[in-house]
């Protein structure tokens, strides 16, 4: 099976295979198109086929008629932060994000800087699946692509929405894992700024990723050992295009992806308090949090666009997801690792406290993660059995079947990004969770036989 | 009624409308299959000024890269000085992003082997299989190539073409010369070229990120804007080149275009004055050069039209010099192509060793009319048309090799379809234009009943 994944605000594929220049450029007309010609800005992570999706993103766009505002090698908030600044009509960063280096992906940014909306991603696949691009009259000279440097800029942004001197009266010691991806110029500045030490890991933006790029502990053993080697005050691991972040404790013992936003939430809602947006996987120690501020919390399915869309809806401060993004609204309109980091800092700085200190105040919740394959054609059925099996707890729907508990929850839902159904369970106790966990796993083991059988048969 | 198609396959290039036939994924293929063709290696990427440049270059770049080629870009660079540098590079091919003598809207992608030399037609018929078949060995994203970039194509060209001719003795006349580059591929080399002659220039139109001033294509009706700077500025002649500069047109220092024959036919009669040798032409070209051929006892042979033709029959008599009558010049010991800047070379030397003018130069050789009709006609229809002007000129002496050719002793009638527009080109030269005219007109009324 060639691996390619479409959703409505990104394409994903494995280089090489299903994710070819002329699919690039394909949807790269299909964006102008949408656009209505407009400009577009785009940018590129380090990968090393990310100059080849450029120049099929770029030609693409050019033939439907759309100035190509090109921002270079960055992150995909500053695109972001591009797009908004310079009131184009939408934006492409090329980035694989958290895959591997054999993937790579087109993200859409639409107007304002958002991933494209549900709604609006539609409208992106209709045209795409139409074929019927806009054919611009090339009979004049095109503006030239540029790339304006927008970095200090979106600096002085980050940083107007920060409580700036209890953190540079701190000093901290930060480490940071980059995985060789595009943040490593610009965090230094932004560490600069904020008067703190900067100890560089894996900063060479070379694309050769040194671990697995997902910010999760998994990938986070050097960071760790390099956190505690360096003394520093907390590690952070980003991944390639800066939009998610995980955290290491001054100890050395990495956070799961989990704390991010539990994290920048303890900065965030004691400075500007409002709703928070999550999917429906992501721990409850947010909605704990919440309350405890007296906010709601609102979820949605799962994917970035899912919830920041809810969260521009809604007016809320703060959306963000257990994968490690985050963004605080209206300040980002996609997540922001750099932002979430700077947060992070912020509470420590404001409330004079370590890392170990802020997690102490979290709650504790046992999670469980699993995954088994499946083939699409199986996914419906497994989740079909899911909801009947937990009929009798009214299952939430929204994405896959999510079943609550007073003391835990379930979800099962099928993978944005891979073929596989993915089981996660949280409970207060690691007992409880276990014993709901191997339920789950069990149930969905049955089910993808039974629906194997019938595939057979 | 169907929109005329403007897509065209043709020798060794692909042609369209930019944004209409040739889009950005159509150029990405072509590039992946080209690609392919050449195998894993530098690919040389160039192009003219057309304002869809970036789009078909950006696309080319893209699927370049993903079947493992290294894409060296040279951006906007004269063809000849892209077929030179393509031959003393490591460079496997070369793509020139460039619709030659077309209008702006057009763009073509124009295919070269390692050999610098256009692809010829079974190797062009493999490429478009390639194409066609549409499976191209994308590799993995670890192994795709860093692009580069080269801007010393121009001055090794220069350098190149200013050895194989006397230089200091050209700049010892300190010539007075109006170029017009319409805007195009080689508007900043080759006012540099001139200059390092001795030349002073006169620029006409000589700004890369302006439009077209004119259409591309270097004929008299097209060169008024040169003409009037070589008047007013009493310039030794007027040189003007098409958009990717493989072309040359001759003004004389009177403000007259000399025709575009005369710019073969006076670089022959300067070769050939040196060292007489073989001298190739297409079937289309004027009996001028056959004049030449015969004051130096020089053989003169005929090709079918399309330089990679003319080019294979000269490589293979060995011949000294040869072109195409539209003012594309062929010197075989400096670069294996057209080249408008062998051909201003060539002239200029010429011009000094003959110690008159550019006029009375042209005036060694007797004039011809020339007239060209264009027809429109069908691929399709093109074979009948041909056949019944085959019937009308059964008593006189035919060569069927690329379209009719009908010669007399002081005249000849050409009738064939145009590879790169969907009409049917009729063209006569005798020693007067209303002798050329009846020819044709000849034609016309024959063909009547069916246009």
């Amino acid at each position: 099976m060639k691996e390619l994944k479409i959703s409505t605000s990104w394409i994903r594929g494995v280089v090489g295979e299903a994710l070819t220049p002329e699919l690039a450029v394909n949807f790269a007309c299909a964006f102008g198109t949408w656009a209505e010609g407009g400009p577009v800005a785009i940018c590129r992570d380090t990968r090393r086929s990310s100059p080849m999706l450029r120049a099929a993103v770029a030609a693409g766009l050019m033939s439907t008629g759309c100035e190509v505002i090109d921002i270079g090698v960055c992150s995909t908030p500053l695109l972001s932060f591009a797009v908004r600044e310079l009131g184009c009509s939408g934006g492409i960063a090329i980035t694989g994000s958290h895959n591997d280096a054999r993937w790579n992906a087109l993200k859409f940014l639409g107007p304002d800087g958002p991933l494209l909306n549900p709604a609006k991603g539609e409208e992106l696949l209709d045209i795409y699946h139409a074929s019927s691009f806009a054919a611009a009259a090339l009979t004049r000279a095109p503006a030239p692509m540029v790339e304006p440097n927008f970095e200090p800029r979106y600096l002085e942004h980050l940083l107007s929405s920060l409580d700036l001197d209890p953190i540079r009266a701190r000093g901290f010691r930060v480490a940071l894992d980059f995985c060789n991806g595009v943040c490593a110029g610009i965090a230094a500045e932004f560490l600069t700024k904020l008067g703190c030490t900067l100890v560089p890991v894996n900063a060479e933006a070379t694309g050769d990723f040194a671990h697995a790029p997902a910010p999760a502990p998994a990938n986070m053993g050097e960071l760790a050992r390099r956190t505690l080697e360096s003394k520093a005050d907390l590690g952070a691991a980003f991944n390639i295009d800066g939009d998610r972040v995980a955290f290491v404790q001054e100890k050395g013992i990495p956070l799961s992806e989990e704390y991010t936003l539990p994290l920048a939430a303890l900065s965030r809602l004691a400075r500007r308090p409002g709703t928070v947006v999550t999917n429906l996987s992501t721990s409850r120690m947010i909605e704990s949090l919440a309350h405890r501020c007296g906010q709601s919390v609102t979820r949605t399915a799962v994917g970035e666009s899912y919830v920041m869309d809810r969260g521009l809806e809604e007016g809320a401060v703060l959306a963000g997801e257990g994968s490690g993004g985050v963004a605080a609204l209206p300040v980002s309109m996609t997540f922001d690792a750099l932002l979430t980091l700077g947060m992070v800092l912020e509470t420590m700085a404001t409330s004079s406290a370590s890392l170990a200190e802020l997690v102490g105040q979290l709650p504790v919740f046992a999670m469980l993660k699993g995954e088994i394959p499946c083939l699409p054609d199986q996914a419906y059925r497994t989740l079909e059995y899911f909801r009947l099996c937990h009929d009798g707890r009214s299952p939430d729907c929204t994405d896959g079947v999510r079943v609550e508990w007073a003391d835990a929850w379930l979800h099962v839902r099928v993978s944005n990004t891979e073929p596989l159904v993915r089981v996660i369970v949280e409970a207060e106790s690691e007992g409880r969770a276990g014993s709901l966990f191997a339920e789950a796993m069990e149930l969905a083991r049955r089910a993808l036989a039974g629906s194997r059988g019938a595939h057979h048969a | 009624m169907h929109k005329p198609l403007s897509l065209k396959i043709g020798m060794g290039w692909v042609r369209g409308i930019a944004g209409e036939s040739l889009t950005p994924q159509l150029a990405a293929s072509l590039a992946a299959a080209f690609g392919t063709w050449c195998g894993k290696g530098p690919v040389l990427v160039g192009t003219d000024t057309r304002p869809s440049r970036d789009m078909v270059t950006q696309a080319s770049i893209a699927g370049l890269l993903s079947v493992g080629c290294a894409p060296v870009c040279l951006g906007i660079v004269p063809l000849p000085a892209l077929q030179f540098r393509l031959r003393s590079s490591d460079a496997v091919g070369a793509i020139c992003i460039s619709a030659s003598h077309n209008p702006v809207e057009w763009n073509a992608l124009k295919f070269f082997g390692a050999d610098g030399i256009v692809l010829r037609p079974n190797q062009f018929a493999e490429l478009i299989d390639l194409y066609h078949q549409g499976v191209y060995p994308r590799v993995k994203a670890h192994e795709i190539a860093d692009i580069r970039h080269d801007d010393s194509a121009v001055a090794r060209h220069h350098e190149c073409v200013l050895s194989a001719v006397d230089a200091d003795l050209i700049r010892s006349r300190r010539f007075r010369i109006a170029i017009d580059c319409c805007n195009g591929a080689a508007s900043r080399a080759a006012p540099a070229f001139l200059r390092s002659l001795g030349c002073d220039v006169i620029e006409v139109h000589t700004d890369p990120a302006a439009p077209f001033p004119r259409n591309p294509e270097p004929v008299p009706e097209n060169l008024g804007a040169l003409c009037r700077a070589v008047r007013e500025s009493g310039a030794d002649a007027g040189f003007a080149q098409d958009a990717d500069a493989d072309r040359l047109a001759v003004v004389g220092e009177n403000g007259e275009p000399l025709g575009e024959d005369s710019t073969v036919a006076l670089s022959a009669h300067h070769v050939l004055s040196r060292r007489p040798g073989p001298v190739v032409v297409n079937v289309s070209t004027s009996r001028l050069v056959d004049e030449v051929g015969c004051r130096f006892s020089s053989p003169v042979f005929r090709s079918k039209v399309g330089e990679i033709h003319v080019l294979e029959r000269m490589l293979s008599c060995g011949a000294a010099i040869g072109g195409e009558g539209n003012g594309g010049v062929i010197y075989p010991s400096v670069n294996p192509c057209r080249d408008s800047f062998v051909a201003m070379a060539l002239l200029l030397e010429a011009l000094v060793q003959f110690k008159g003018t550019m006029r009375d130069l042209r005036r060694l050789y007797p004039s011809y009319a020339i007239v060209k009709q264009r027809v429109p006609c069908r691929p399709r229809d093109a074979a009948s048309f041909l056949r019944l002007v085959r019937h009308l000129h059964r008593n006189d002496e035919l060569d069927v090799s690329d379209g009719i050719m009908v010669r007399w002793p002081d005249r000849w009638l050409h009738v064939r379809g145009s590879e790169t527009e969907p009409v049917l080109r009729i063209i006569a030269e005798a020693p007067t234009e209303p002798e050329a005219q009846a020819l044709v007109r000849r034609v016309l009324d024959y063909l009547r009943p069916l246009i």
